[in-house]
């Protein structure tokens, strides 16, 4: 299996790590709601199909990637920088 | 020259003689024969045993398909077993032996097994021995009596236990187009996508280029089929981006056209030259895949149908074209469609008597009747084969009035003489690739075979692997696949022609003849069409099932020869169309792999080493090494006669009393860089790192989300905008990716660059009463004492001329100081501090002495932050700033988290002088008998010199609360059992003024 | 005390760095394998947005005019860039002292320099079987279509993480981790067997 890092270029799926469901959400920092903390470390979703997914080419230029896999064809349909999408957005936010 | 070897003819090299041995019996054959032409040009019939009735097989076919001439070939002490003799190819000096006999090939006790044929058929092993015990002979408890026997009895050849020496390699290669196969369709494909300036390798898994062309007897573009062949080879070897890849199977096809592959580099020649490997692994990805895979020839099912000297007719036909070699002198063929009288075509040519062709199909057309003319063959039409006869070879058949629509067998039989029978029950088309890709293969009632489905993009199919079986198809097929996989597009061109004998593709729906007398269906794997029909009847009716059951198709040879027919008599039993019934999807691999081509150049030697940069000294020095994940690290720096323990109590001893040093190298230590480093250290620190001023280094605690313990280290400030972290020694990779998450994912907006300069830097930890005067002897440009280099104090001077850093902390509990100089200046900066440490009594100190000194204070490790633990288990509770959030504040303290009987952190002192165990038990009342009621248990022990008592650490319920109460030491798996006193973990020296001076 | 000279540096591949011609090398030595000891080897870092002026500070320094996109690089013989990561550059120079000049040059605003001389060792494969070779390490496409002269790239041979450049049309650079270094050359030297090779 190849993943094309929008750096490196195509490459094994060996040189990847696989860093988690890129559909999390984290809460505030200061946030001490335990039910949405309890989500974001716990709650998974496990589609048949299409996967929002974020993988590290950690065997290569150690980007993340935020990627969409098929879960049942192994087919990606589409890879980017993470930093890139997310430099704009809160996502997390600043403590 | 052997009465079966013809004078010319062939790709074998008849001026050139090669001698081997089989079963111990020198024999002669060409360059260029295979292990099984020569034997058959020797006269050999005999090949092998039958897996499980011990039956005598020949040789079935000429290709890698073959499921009974398996040999063991044997190198020195190294046996390889296993191997198709049709797909090794001789050399000087080759040893092949026979498998599965006892006590000869000839004369095989097993072969009794045929009289118990009944009682061996399939499901024997369910029936016999699983389940509960019903009478003497069943069930679980009987298998395990009789395992040993049957293991023996039944099987393939025997493994060695002589290491291999071979070497194996692999190799990454990338291209436009990868086309398998390299017949008439495969030369074609690869000349269009060549000529189309693409990058194409082409893989054929025979040493010859040419595929059918090599045996067809055909012409092309006016040529004999073989010439054509090279000449394209030799075209194509001129191309720069051709790769020609020969003695190359193709065996897996993986997601992205990632193909793998096997080359055989070297079986082929007597001694491999310098550094050669045997076997090469191919990773190739490719863009475009043409799968020009070609076909395989199926077996007829009939009685005695196993019998040598029954072979496929295509074998034949290439054993006569290819090698110059007859496997028979008088022969018979049975068939059920067209393609067998080719075979009796080129065999008559090739000196043989053809005595019948005996074809199930009544009617026949012209073409075909006047090839029966033209081999000189009596033609029995309406007929089919209905027995064997002969021993080890074959001395005739039986054939009886047949119809084919019925398949009802009339009329008497009648004796043939023939010491060669071939048989051809239709073609399968070799999709194996196509499938492990993912396509699901399609029913044609026409061809009666599974063909692949259309393209889908990732790959393209041409020639006889399409179900198109006509060299003229598979030329056109081949072009235009090439061209489509180079991305080209479809011009008319001028093809080359083809002269063949006619042949209709379609066979008669024909598997099995229903007569009297085992019928072979899997011949590797002893399975007959009774075996089908008795996994029917008992209710195996799913495909699956029948071949779990049967084990049809679950040999080395995967069933090459016995998918279809095994189906198509399951279909019939079910009484249902064979598309009903289904086929498996093919999973990799196609043809049985090398072990040593998977494990290629990690043989022997897993990973690779990570080394110091004193490494070489310790070694020098006497130092025994440990392996701590990749890193070697010393463990004792033994004295002659000196047992581990003696060694590290030793230079613990001698640490505390003057001073020692330790190699602290392997830390992790990872630069972070950026006006936004304080910040992002708060934020993944439990505790404030903004606060510290530069010069100086703190201690540091994480958390993982979820609030568990995740590392912890000093963090050093070098710079207003520049921090060096150290982490643990193992944890050093997973802490960088931590933290290169969060600043990818969760902050993009801090602006830190965090770099792993573990290798930057040499560390040596130097710790003792003695530690600040050695320094003081040795250090330029910097004082060391107490207003310099305060406790977590940061100072920059040299040793021996080197630039140092040295940072005052302690993990011995002494006055310790840790000396970080460039990794090329490690060994150099070590043996000043040597040097310097002479008259001071300082020690060199190793892993064991470091975790004694450890324990005896109580530090926590890996083996306490184990993942589970809290910084309040591990009485770090002290570290959880409250000014500010951090990775994990918000879940630390969920209630499970903060829970009375959470396992906790203590220290242990053995009560009856003995040794504890890292990882025994601890519980309150001792039950050697049952043990149980375990509170909690030991994480690292030892002998401590300081207090001069056997003492560990453990993680126990309750924790603080039962400090100054006993307990027990439970280890029942070693037998360690006895009384211990929980105490603090802070053994020795807890208000730390040793260190602190 | 006296005052020392700065010592050389040890090189990692010492006891296994076998100066002459090995493996199958009657037939021609088809490889020449070097450690090429430079004196500085730094990796500087730009935050999003200051690519442009970092690349400007490495042509300003070095003389050396990156390309633009993922792994452009340039080398003079003596000095030698290239990107391996987004925002990330190795630069390395024959002598030492290279990360002050660029502390001078590369601010806060800017980026980062990290100092690498120590850490990373660089070991040189040269000759007409040199692609050959990395092949059997590298899942990468050594071709010189795929691999332009001057670029560069990050891969992994099992855990060993090396960053490559091309500096020839048959010659790589290669950047390990030091602690891996002798490990990997000795991984290095057996491949290279087949085709038979030199240290030099």
């Amino acid at each position: 299996m190849l993943i094309t890092c929008p750096y490196c270029g195509p490459r094994d799926v060996i040189e990847f790590t696989y860093q988690g469901d890129g559909n999390r959400e984290r809460p505030n920092p200061a946030s001490q709601d335990l039910e949405a903390w309890n989500a974001y470390v716990y709650d998974r979703l496990n589609p048949a199909g299409d996967h929002n997914e974020i993988w590290q080419h950690s065997g290569g230029c150690r980007a993340h990637l935020r990627m969409v896999r098929n879960t049942l064809t192994h087919e990606i349909s589409s890879v980017a920088f993470v930093r890139g999408a997310a430099a704009n957005t809160k996502s997390g936010g600043k403590p | 020259m052997s009465p079966r070897r013809a004078d010319t003819g062939g790709r074998v090299d008849r001026q050139r003689t090669i001698r081997f041995t089989f079963d111990g019996i020198a024999y002669t054959g060409h360059a260029g024969d295979t292990l099984a032409s020569a034997l058959l040009a020797n006269g050999v019939t005999l090949f092998g045993r039958s897996f499980k009735y011990h039956r005598p097989r020949g040789v079935l076919s000429a290709g890698v398909e073959e499921p009974n001439a398996l040999v063991t070939v044997l190198k020195g002490e190294f046996r390889e077993p296993n191997l198709p003799a049709t797909m090794v190819e001789i050399h000087d000096g080759l040893t092949a032996v026979s498998q599965n006999r006892t006590p000869t090939l000839a004369w095989d006790i097993g072969a009794l097994n045929q009289l118990g044929g009944k009682v061996l058929a399939a499901g024997f092993y369910y029936k016999t021995f699983m389940g509960p015990v019903f009478g003497p002979l069943k069930g679980t408890r009987f298998w395990m009596f009789c395992e040993h026997f049957i293991r023996r009895a039944a099987g393939l050849g025997r493994a060695g236990s002589t290491p291999d020496k071979a070497r194996y390699e692999r190799m990454n290669a990338f291209c436009d187009v990868l086309v398998v196969g390299s017949g008439p369709a495969g030369l074609m494909a690869a000349t269009a996508a060549a000529e189309q300036g693409a990058n194409v390798i082409l893989a054929e898994l025979d040493p010859q280029f040419g595929g059918s062309a090599n045996w067809s007897g055909e012409t092309i573009d006016g040529m004999p089929a073989a010439s054509w062949a090279r000449r394209v080879a030799g075209q194509l070897e001129r191309h720069d981006n051709v790769r020609l890849l020969p003695r190359t199977t193709v065996w897996g096809h993986y997601d992205g056209n990632v193909m793998a592959a096997i080359e055989r580099v070297s079986d082929f020649k007597e001694r491999s030259a310098k550094g050669e490997p045997r076997h090469r692994h191919w990773t190739i990805r490719a863009k475009s895949v043409v799968l020009a895979t070609g076909s395989l020839e199926r077996p007829l099912v009939f009685p005695g149908n196993d019998r040598p000297g029954v072979m496929l007719a295509h074998a034949a036909q290439r054993y006569a074209n290819e090698f110059g070699v007859l496997p028979g002198s008088k022969i018979a063929l049975f068939t059920n469609n067209d393609s067998a009288y080719g075979a009796a075509v080129a065999l008559k040519k090739a000196g043989a008597a053809i005595v019948a062709i005996v074809d199930v199909r009544s009617e026949l057309s012209a073409e075909t009747r006047s090839l029966a003319s033209a081999a000189e063959a009596e033609l029995l039409n309406g007929h089919a084969v209905v027995a064997t006869e002969g021993g080890k070879g074959l001395s005739g058949i039986k054939v009886q009035r047949f119809d084919a629509v019925s398949g009802a067998l009339t009329g008497d039989s009648r004796s043939i003489h023939a010491d060669c029978l071939l048989m051809s029950g239709g073609w399968s088309p070799t999709i194996h690739l196509a499938s492990q890709a993912g396509a699901r293969a399609q029913w044609s009632p026409a061809r009666q075979a599974f063909l692949p489905p259309k393209p889908d993009g990732r790959w393209i199919g041409a020639g006889a692997f399409t179900g198109s079986f006509s060299t003229d198809e598979a030329i056109a097929e081949g072009r235009a696949a090439g061209l489509s996989a180079a991305g080209g597009h479809a011009a008319p061109a001028v093809l080359p022609t083809v002269e063949a004998t006619p042949c209709d593709p379609d066979p008669a729906p024909v598997f099995e003849i229903k007569a009297k007398g085992r019928s072979f269906v899997d011949f590797q794997h002893d399975v007959t069409s009774e075996d089908v029909r008795l996994a029917h009847r008992e209710g195996f009716i799913s495909v699956e099932h029948l071949k779990r059951y049967t084990t049809l198709g679950m040999a080395t040879d995967q069933g090459k020869n016995s998918n279809v027919p095994g189906l198509a008599i399951m279909a019939q039993a079910l009484g249902k169309p064979i598309p009903e019934v289904g086929t498996t999807r093919f999973r990799p691999p196609f043809a049985a792999v090398s072990l040593g081509s998977l494990a290629a150049e990690r043989y022997g030697d897993l990973r690779p080493e990570r080394l110091t940069p004193m490494h070489d000294w310790h070694i020098e020095n006497g130092a025994t090494m440990y392996s701590a994940g990749l890193w070697y690290r010393p463990m004792i720096y033994g004295l002659p006669g000196e047992t581990v323990e003696q060694a590290y109590v030793r230079e613990a001893k001698a640490t505390r009393e003057s001073a020692g040093i330790v190699d602290v190298s392997t830390l992790g230590k990872i630069a972070v860089q950026g006006p936004d480093a304080a910040e992002f250290l708060d934020r993944v620190y439990t505790n404030m790192f903004s606060t510290l001023v530069v010069g100086k280094a703190r201690y540091g605690l994480m958390l993982r989300e979820d609030g568990v313990a995740f590392d912890d280290g000093t963090t050093w400030r070098l710079g207003e905008q520049d921090f060096l972290m150290t982490t643990t020694t193992a944890n050093a990779g997973k802490v960088m990716q931590h933290l290169e998450y969060f600043l990818d994912v969760i902050w993009p907006e801090l602006k830190v660059t965090i770099t792993s300069v573990t290798d930057e830097w040499a560390g040596a930890a130097i710790g003792g009463p003695k530690a600040r005067q050695i320094l003081a002897a040795c250090v330029t440009g910097t004082p060391v004492d107490n207003a310099a280099l305060p406790f977590m104090g940061i100072v920059h001077g040299r040793i021996a001329g080197v630039p140092v850093m040295i940072c005052r902390l302690s993990f011995s509990g002494e006055m310790a100081f840790e000396v970080y100089c460039g990794a090329g200046y490690g060994t150099h900066v070590w043996e000043a501090l040597i040097e310097a440490g002479k008259p001071f009594g300082l020690v060199t100190y190793g892993l064991e002495a470091l975790g004694t000194m450890r324990i005896e204070k109580g530090h926590v490790t890996g083996a306490e932050i184990d993942g589970r633990t809290t910084a309040r288990d591990l009485h770090l509770d002290w570290m959880l700033s409250k000014k500010k959030p951090f990775i994990g504040s918000s879940m630390m303290d969920r209630e499970g988290l903060v829970a009375q009987d959470r396992l906790e952190l203590v220290g242990l002192v053995s009560l009856d002088n003995r040794p504890l165990n890292g990882g025994s038990h601890i519980v309150e009342q001792l039950d050697e008998a049952n043990p149980h009621g375990s509170i909690g248990h030991i994480t690292a022990c030892c002998y401590s010199p300081a207090l001069g008592k056997y003492i560990a650490l453990a993680l126990v319920k309750g924790g603080k609360a039962r400090h100054g109460t006993r307990a027990f030491a439970s280890d029942p798996l070693r037998g360690r059992f006895g009384p211990v006193e929980i105490v603090s973990n802070h053994f020795y020296d807890p208000d730390g003024s040793r260190m602190h001076g | 005390m006296a005052e020392h000279q700065i010592p050389q540096r040890q090189s990692p591949l010492e006891p296994d760095y076998r100066v002459g011609s090995h493996g199958d090398f009657e037939h021609g030595v088809d490889v020449i394998l070097t450690e090429t000891r430079p004196g500085s080897i730094l990796q500087l870092a730009a935050w999003p947005g200051e690519e442009k002026m970092l690349m400007s500070a490495i042509r300003a320094i070095t003389g050396l005019a990156l390309p633009d996109g993922a792994g452009g690089g340039a080398t003079d013989g003596a000095r030698a860039a290239f990107g391996f990561a987004p925002g990330r550059f190795t630069v390395v120079d024959e002598t030492e002292g290279l990360a002050a000049s660029f502390a001078r040059v590369v601010t806060p605003a800017i980026g980062t320099v990290t100092d690498l001389s120590h850490g990373r060792t660089a070991i040189r494969i040269a000759g007409p079987k040199a692609e050959w070779v990395l092949a059997k390490l590298f899942a990468i496409d050594f071709a010189l279509s795929a691999f332009p002269l001057g670029a560069g790239r990050s891969t992994t041979h099992h855990d060993v993480f090396t960053q490559i450049q091309r500096t020839g049309a048959d010659q790589f650079d290669m950047y390990v981790f030091r602690s891996f270094a002798r490990s990997f050359w000795k991984t290095l030297c057996h491949a290279s067997e087949e085709v038979g090779y030199e240290v030099q």
